[in-house]
């Protein structure tokens, strides 16, 4: 897995942004063999929102 | 074949592209279509104009047999007979759309039908209210490339990644909206696909300067003398 931090400055609906972002960049290996690449983007709270369930799995993870 | 343009021998192409548009064309239908037409004579005008209808909706909408079916058991006639007339109006339709067959010519290649003038005006009303129609609808026959929709784009600065912290690295996201099939400018285009592409600015200025050179191409002389020739 890759990550990045990055800040969207402007775009073409909206000049002036100011927006960090998360984009993750996972390797998957699918059920043929193959290697394939999958990339997502999230804002900030969507992060932290994944940060913290990604914190639940891991703690599951223990007690099996 | 009449050549009503004066061709200029001076450039070959300039002649093969004055020849293709200043000819004035007659469609020559072969003994076995005039034959399928004939049937068009023996019955009388609403008739002819309602096969016209069933024709134009074929072509929009594709063949369906059962309508040859109601209409011969209408007409007492056989179910082949009217099936080769309405065909045969399609075809005489799409060709002479096809070729913009001007309404003189269109007359002129019905002569050898020996159709009454009552029959010939109507078959030419027909053209003339539907050629525009039948154009575009030819138009969307051949599969065309994916064509450009829209072009949405954000400017990010990454900051930090996985192997290194602390960068300032500009980059272009861009989401390329593409179309496939239909005729360009037809509302008809079909569902699009996007493409996510990141660019960065080195590559964004060399994509700004080869779209600035195709543009100047279209200033050129030689552009402009073909533009000015086809119009």
């Amino acid at each position: 897995m890759q990550w990045k931090v990055g800040l969207a400055v402007s775009s073409d609906t909206c000049r002036s942004l100011n927006s960090p972002f998360v984009t993750i960049l996972l390797k998957i290996a699918e059920p043929s063999g193959q290697i394939s690449q999958k990339a997502f983007e999230m804002t900030v709270p969507q992060f932290q929102n994944f940060h913290k369930q990604m914190k639940e799995l891991a703690a599951v993870m223990e007690t099996i | 074949m009449r050549i009503s343009f004066f061709c200029r021998a001076k450039f070959d192409f300039w002649k093969i592209l004055k020849v293709t548009f200043g000819v004035n064309m007659l469609l020559v239908l072969s003994e076995e279509h005039k034959e399928h037409l004939n049937f068009l004579n023996k019955v009388d005008a609403a008739v002819v104009g309602e096969f016209g209808r069933i024709a134009l909706e074929f072509l929009r909408r594709g063949i369906s047999p059962k309508v040859y079916e109601g209409a011969a058991r209408k007409l007492s006639v056989p179910v082949e007979a009217v099936r080769h007339g309405v065909e045969g109006l399609m075809y005489l339709m799409t060709q002479s759309s096809k070729h913009m067959l001007s309404e003189v010519d269109f007359v002129d290649s019905l002569l050898s039908l020996e159709f009454g003038d009552e029959l010939n005006q109507s078959l030419l009303q027909m053209y003339q209210q539907h050629r525009g129609e039948i154009r575009s609808i030819l138009s969307l026959v051949p599969s065309s490339l994916p064509a450009y929709h829209n072009l949405e784009w954000r400017l990010d600065v990454q900051l930090a990644s996985r192997c290194l912290r602390q960068q300032v690295a500009p980059t272009l996201a861009t989401r390329l909206h593409l179309t496939h099939g239909g005729a360009r400018g037809s509302g008809a285009e079909q569902p699009s696909s996007r493409r996510v592409l990141h660019v960065d600015l080195a590559t964004l200025l060399h994509l700004i300067s080869i779209l600035e050179g195709a543009l100047a191409a279209l200033k050129s002389t030689h552009t402009r003398r073909i533009l000015r020739n086809v119009k």
